[in-house]
């Protein structure tokens, strides 16, 4: 801290190491989240879900749980015949299934009670006559001939096939000396932010108003389709977010149970608490898809790509949700990290019998990552190139376009990979390390913030008020949700960096509705890039408007003031100036309260091609990350220990080192628990690990110290240069853990979770194949 | 709030006391620290009328010293034995196993009669309601059909406790008490390998106590557990070895699991293993032993090839690991 | 329904209370629903996560899978508990100041879990803060500053 402070006279200056600023709320229990609110009023909202997998309902019969006593309404698919979705061209889901189920959970009906005994004893007496239909747990079923549509307009259960060819792939494959194929196999994981699922729904029957309370990142789209499902119109909605704990992604679109918790207070006419269990919030899941990804690349004798053909699958669930966003990152960002003259992208989202899939941090790329670099890493070895030099051999140059369209202005991956070889001493460790124990490199990278708004309605991206008062005090609002990642924190830093004030001047008022403006919400790592832009503009113009006050009362030109926080005075002259307080109260006199406004809006050279989901991918910045992993294999049990990553993250500009620290460490902490242990299995639809005891969410003994160096890029067009920081290094860490197996134990497993038993299992078939130093390139599965 | 069914509890202030309650109310359960109980009863897979709490009962709760060995009462936490020093440095095996289980909070109130009661375990009975209902439920509780082996008629969950293999190796009997008198078993008496009567005890009786013997001299214990996180877990499978050596041989081998059964395993036939160091031959002997007596099935998340191997592996280092230190 | 109830006495960050409670009723319930004190969180369904650790007589307890009635006459320590003086505990001040805290769900209850473990071992190292931890899931920090900001809270009780 003692250096930073020389350097910034203010502790909460950008680039210093700035606690939350709700840390003290939260460390002391005092953040509300939404089941921490006032609710001795409120009715218990509970959902009944569908134990079938795919069936047409015939029969669904409510009446004799309604006349329970205690039991207040009962809504069903009745309830609500309009479809919702994140993406307005794809919403097929409706809050409470209607003429069909599909996927063992959906809700099918909920009941608002006096209590949970009531509510209980309400589930078990509604009855639900279905009609059973073919279900499909697996793309290759659903995409069978003969299946059955699950949604009657996708021919074969296909969401979405994307297919993609920039440059000429043949001509690629053709110049390669070396082509190599394989095929990788991920499992379906999910988010398990710490905080179940919960809404509070008020209606106000008087005067046709709902309040709802809930645990979102996108509180603009919940608010749209809250109207849009209820028929209201939605300034009759108020939305508030109050604390959530963590998202992920889980969190970045609307879910069934909030549209459900204002369809039953409308019903009941009351306040209604919807608390999801920790297996219902496995059931609203949204998490990263069952992937199967086949991936071609093709190389110079030298180690230079020359062409990459990829074949993506992805088991997407029931209904649309982002799906279809999904696919097409996991093409667009095939690109932006190497130099790759030709790329082909085939892409399969396809319906399943199980909960949707969605967004989870890393969106789309991560799985299409860990295949990619457990190849290249394979294929470096057949050329006799260290892991390191592979991949400066295909560094882009920055500022470049690429050959799908995006612009990638900065571009730190070079220095990552430099502090990486060294601060883990690659080389020597390397060279040193015992049977048994690997070292693995991966790289990887993400946008800072979608370029392309899922709603496309020509607004600015980003909108952030600023008002200042009698007080002194400056506020700013937002509509960008913090979720935990701390993006009030950065708001009020950036506020207070222009205004040279010390970050207790601000405060931040985020996601009221009735307060705040209207923002996307917190996905594709946009806030800090597009809302700290727009907080910037709006910090400049109160700076413009004090500097003209002090003007005035200083006899000088706005532009000859100089703004130190708390002393405004003229530049160069002797005069001590003014303190903020005058600076302030001339202010007021002049306009009386002030509030000035900020907006950021991606330009559209920034917004990326014209050709059919050209849309997904283009990013005004793109984070940089690479990940080195040494483990430990026991033979005897398989069990992968990681025992220490070094991990370097081109954030841009460290707005605030502690927030991008730990926004690192988590995000490459995640990826360790997909690589390593967390997998949803289903049995006929039915999710085999609902809770948190099988579903492996590592604990704090055997997860491993996190080395974390942050390179600066400096983006030229980010807040103060910063670019994204949380999601960008967790793709790498998958195949970097993968790349340090195979370095362990000489062969290449092809899926994951990288588990004890698949770990035996994989040397047991080697063994017996006696090709214990030849991997073999394919899938294991 | 959360959804808890309804039932009555009874404070007893003596065992004579609780086991009176459970012989009026045989639907009663005991509950001692509850970490298994509790999150049943929240699951809707038990629902007791009455629940019998074990806290008040002083006289179930101290480890003393008994004919040469130890007396370790049945409501003893798992944190204290792990951490007394007697155990630690006599039975290292049953302070390793003790230790081991679930995550450092658990063990602050589980308790060693509740280890050792603890109901077996399965992917299709550890759900919620909602769950088993949509599946039907299954043998174990309202179903008719075995999930995990649908064309027989046996449950085959799985017994997961860690302290019992620890304990069967020492070979500890048990108290029981029950309104008519007292008892006292080898602990391998009150289980059999059935998923769903894994217990024989009677509906009336309770476990009091624990019973170590005195080791003979040169005995070394030690426990195994596999897992995939390292706190939290449930054993996969674990491995328990009992070993006396006598200058280049084994001269006493026992060896029991848990994990791989509806019960916690004591493997017969060890004393064909003993008389030699464990040089390939008889290590292969053993391999050949465990796997014709272990049935792992698909009852857990783990695949049962996979526990199957691997407490062989376990089993092999833990008697190499024991009979180097001796 | 309503169930029979009987007088549960405690005291509860220090503070003496009766109150009666309901023989199925979860001490968390007791604590979050009768008491309002909603610092502690539920984070699974039934002894998973740790989120809702508590101090009862010093050590720590899930309160999600311990019966509200198994504290009667106990010393039962919340998050709430642990300011003194309006001011935060050097625990909260660590995790506040290092970052231990990002979305802050799982927070109470690491800090419980670890001034549970301070008390018995004022000087823990890192493994055995692990242990003292294993219990407490965290899905944001991946626990590192978790770690760091447990050793400053003992760095600053050192003298
Ligand atoms: C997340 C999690 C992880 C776990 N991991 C493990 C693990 O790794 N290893 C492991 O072994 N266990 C594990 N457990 C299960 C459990 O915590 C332990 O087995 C614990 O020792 C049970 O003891 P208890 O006192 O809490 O039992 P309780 O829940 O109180 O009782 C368990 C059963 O025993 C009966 N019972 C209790 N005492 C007696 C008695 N004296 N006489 C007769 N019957 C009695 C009860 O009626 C009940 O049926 C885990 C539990 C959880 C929630
Ligand atoms: S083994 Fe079969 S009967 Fe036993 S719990 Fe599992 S599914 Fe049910
Ligand atoms: S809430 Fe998860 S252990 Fe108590
Ligand atoms: S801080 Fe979010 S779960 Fe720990």
């Amino acid at each position: 801290m003692s250096e930073q402070s020389v350097a910034h006279p203010r502790a909460s200056a950008i680039g210093a190491h700035v606690p939350l600023i709700d840390g003290i709320e939260k460390v002391t229990g005092r953040a509300d989240y939404t089941a921490d609110l006032d609710h001795h009023d409120a009715l218990v909202g509970r959902i009944f879900r569908s134990p079938h997998s795919h069936a047409r309902i015939v029969r669904l019969d409510v009446e004799k749980a309604l006349a329970l006593p205690g039991v207040i309404a009962i809504v069903t698919g009745e309830d609500c015949d309009v479809p919702f979705g994140v993406l307005p061209i794809a919403q097929n889901e409706y809050p409470m299934a209607r003429d069909k189920v599909r996927y063992r959970g959906e809700p099918v009906a909920a009941v608002a009670a006096m209590d949970e005994a009531a509510a209980e004893a309400a589930l078990a007496l509604i009855d639900l006559e279905v009609e059973e239909l073919p279900a499909y747990y697996h793309p290759d079923k659903a995409r069978a001939p003969g299946a059955v549509d699950l949604h009657g307009d996708r021919p074969g259960n296909l969401e979405r096939g994307v297919h993609h060819e920039f440059g000429d792939v043949a001509a690629g494959f053709e110049a390669a000396d070396l082509v190599r194929e394989g095929i990788f196999d991920c499992g379906e994981v999910t988010h398990v932010q710490m905080e179940p699922d919960a809404s509070l729904a008020e209606y106000d029957a008087e005067r046709d108003r709902l309040i709802l309370h809930t645990c979102t990142q996108v509180p603009y789209y919940v608010h749209l389709h809250a109207a849009q499902c209820l028929g209201m119109d939605t300034s009759r909605i108020r939305v508030v977010k109050p604390h959530v704990g963590g998202g992920f992604g889980h969190r970045s679109e609307t879910l069934n149970f909030e549209i459900i918790t204002c369809i039953l207070a409308r019903a009941a006419r009351a306040k209604v608490r919807m608390k999801l269990s920790r297996e219902e919030t496995f059931l609203t899941h949204r998490g990263r898809p069952n992937t199967r990804i086949k991936v071609k690349i093709g190389m110079t004798k030298d180690g230079r790509m020359t062409a990459c053909a990829c074949e993506t699958i992805q088991a997407g669930g029931a209904y649309g949700g982002y799906g279809i966003v999904t696919i097409l990152y996991s093409g667009a960002l095939l690109n932006a990290i190497y130099d790759i003259p030709a790329v082909k992208f085939d892409g399969y989202r396809v319906y399943t019998n199980t909960p949707p899939c969605g967004a989870m941090r890393g969106h789309g790329t991560v799985n299409v990552r860990y295949a990619f670099e457990s190849l290249l890493d394979e294929m470096a070895g057949e050329l006799g190139l260290d892991p390191f030099e592979i991949r400066r051999r295909n560094l882009l140059k920055a500022p470049m376009e690429t050959i799908n369209g995006l612009r990638v202005e900065s571009y730190g991956l070079p220095q990552c990979l430099d502090w990486v070889e060294q601060a883990s001493a690659w080389a020597e460790r390397r060279a040193d390390l015992p049977k048994g124990k690997g070292l693995g490199l991966a790289c990887s990278h993400y946008v800072s913030g979608a370029a392309k708004p899922v709603h496309w309605t020509g607004e600015p991206h980003a909108v952030v008020n600023l008002k200042l008062d009698f007080d002194g005090g400056v506020t700013v609002m937002t509509g960008a949700a913090d979720i935990g990642q701390g993006s009030d924190t950065v708001l009020a830093q950036l506020v207070g960096e222009v205004l040279q004030l010390e970050i207790e001047r601000v405060s931040v008022i985020a996601n009221d509705s009735r307060i705040t403006p209207k923002d996307n919400g917190s996905y594709s790592s946009r806030v800090t890039f597009m809302v700290g832009n727009a907080a910037i503009e709006a910090a400049e113009k109160l700076r413009g408007v004090l500097c003209a006050a002090a003007g005035r009362k200083l006899d000088a030109k706005p532009e000859d003031i100089e703004c130190l926080g708390e002393i405004y005075r003229v530049r160069g002259g002797q005069d001590p100036g003014l303190s903020f307080k005058e600076v302030v109260e001339e202010a007021l006199a002049h306009e009386g309260t002030i509030t000035v406004k900020g907006t950021f809006t991606v330009p559209r050279s920034h917004q990326g091609g014209r050709y059919r989901g050209a849309g997904v991918g283009p990013s005004m910045a793109y984070s940089y990350a690479a990940v080195a992993a040494q483990v430990d294999v026991d033979s005897d049990t398989g069990l992968v220990t990681v025992e220490k990553i070094w991990v370097a993250h081109d954030c841009g500009f460290a707005l605030n080192r502690l927030a991008c620290e730990g926004q690192v460490q988590g995000a490459v902490w995640m990826g360790l628990g997909q690589a390593l242990s967390e997998e949803i299995r289903y049995f006929k639809g039915l999710p085999l690990a609902p809770n948190m005891l099988d579903y492996r969410v590592p604990t704090i003994v055997e997860s491993p110290h996190i080395e974390v160096e942050l390179i600066e890029s400096i983006d030229p067009n980010g807040p103060f240069g910063a670019k994204e920081a949380s999601e960008g290094a967790l793709a790498a860490v998958i195949p970097a853990v993968a790349n340090a197996v195979t370095d362990a134990i000489g062969l290449r497993l092809h899926e994951t979770p990288i588990t004890p038993d698949r770990v035996i299992t994989a040397l047991v078939r080697s063994a017996r194949d006696g090709r214990r130093d030849k991997p073999e390139l394919g899938n294991t599965g | 709030m959360e959804y808890m069914p309804e039932f009555r509890t009874a404070r007893p202030a003596t065992m004579a006391e609780a086991v009176a309650i459970k012989a009026a109310e045989p639907g009663a359960r005991f509950l001692a620290g509850g970490t298994d109980l509790v999150p049943n009863i929240r699951r809707g897979i038990v629902a007791p009328p009455t629940v019998i709490d074990l806290a008040g009962i002083a006289e179930m709760r101290g480890i003393e010293p008994l004919a040469g060995g130890l007396r370790i009462g049945a409501a003893v936490t798992l944190a204290e034995l792990a951490a007394h020093e007697r155990v630690r440095t006599a039975y290292g095996g049953l302070a390793q196993a003790a230790g081991g289980v679930a995550a450092n909070t658990h063990r602050e109130v589980a308790t060693v009669g509740g280890n050792l009661c603890l109901d077996t375990r399965c992917v299709f009975y550890n759900q919620s309601e909602w769950w088993r209902r949509a599946n039907d439920y299954c043998l174990k509780s309202k179903g008719e059909v075995c999930h995990v082996a649908p064309k027989g008629d046996h449950c085959f969950a799985a017994f997961s406790g860690d302290l019992a293999p620890a304990l069967l190796v020492i070979g500890a009997e048990v108290e029981i008490i029950a309104p008519k008198g007292s008892r006292v078993v080898p602990l391998g008496a009150i289980y059999q390998d059935d998923g769903i009567d894994y217990l024989l005890l009677e509906a009336d009786e309770m476990i009091a106590a624990v019973r170590l013997p005195a080791l003979a001299e040169g005995f070394r214990t030690g426990y195994a557990k596999s897992h995939v996180r390292s706190a939290i877990d449930f054993p996969l499978a674990g491995v328990a070895v009992g070993l006396r050596r006598e200058g280049k041989a084994i001269a006493e081998l026992r060896i029991a699991l848990t994990g791989t059964n509806s019960m916690p395993l004591a493997i017969e036939g060890t004393e064909g293993l003993t008389g030699g160091p464990p040089d390939e031959a008889m290590l292969e002997g053993l391999d050949a032993l465990i796997g014709r007596q272990i049935q792992p099935m698909s009852s857990t998340f783990s695949p049962p090839g996979y526990r199957r191997r691997v407490v062989a592996k376990l089993t092999r280092s833990m008697i190499r690991a024991l009979y180097l230190g001796g | 329904m309503i169930m029979a109830k009987s007088i549960l006495s405690l005291v509860l960050n220090n503070r003496r209370r009766d109150h009666a409670v309901a023989d199925n009723m979860l001490l968390i319930d007791y604590l979050r629903e009768v008491c309002g004190l909603t610092g502690t969180k539920m984070g699974c369904d039934g002894g998973e996560c740790g989120a809702c650790t508590v101090l009862v007589d010093d050590r720590p307890r899930l309160s999600c899978i311990s019966l509200a009635h198994s504290v009667a006459g106990r010393r039962v320590e919340t998050i709430e508990g642990a300011l003194s003086d309006g001011r935060m505990s050097r625990l909260q001040r660590g995790f506040h100041e290092k970052l231990g805290s990002q979305c802050g769900y799982c927070t109470p209850g690491q800090i419980m879990a670890a001034e549970g473990l301070l008390r018995r071992n004022p000087n823990p190292d890192d493994d055995e803060i692990r242990q003292g931890l294993s219990g407490n899931i965290c899905r944001c920090t991946g626990y590192v500053k978790i770690i760091e900001s447990v050793r400053s809270a003992i760095e600053e009780a050192a003298p």
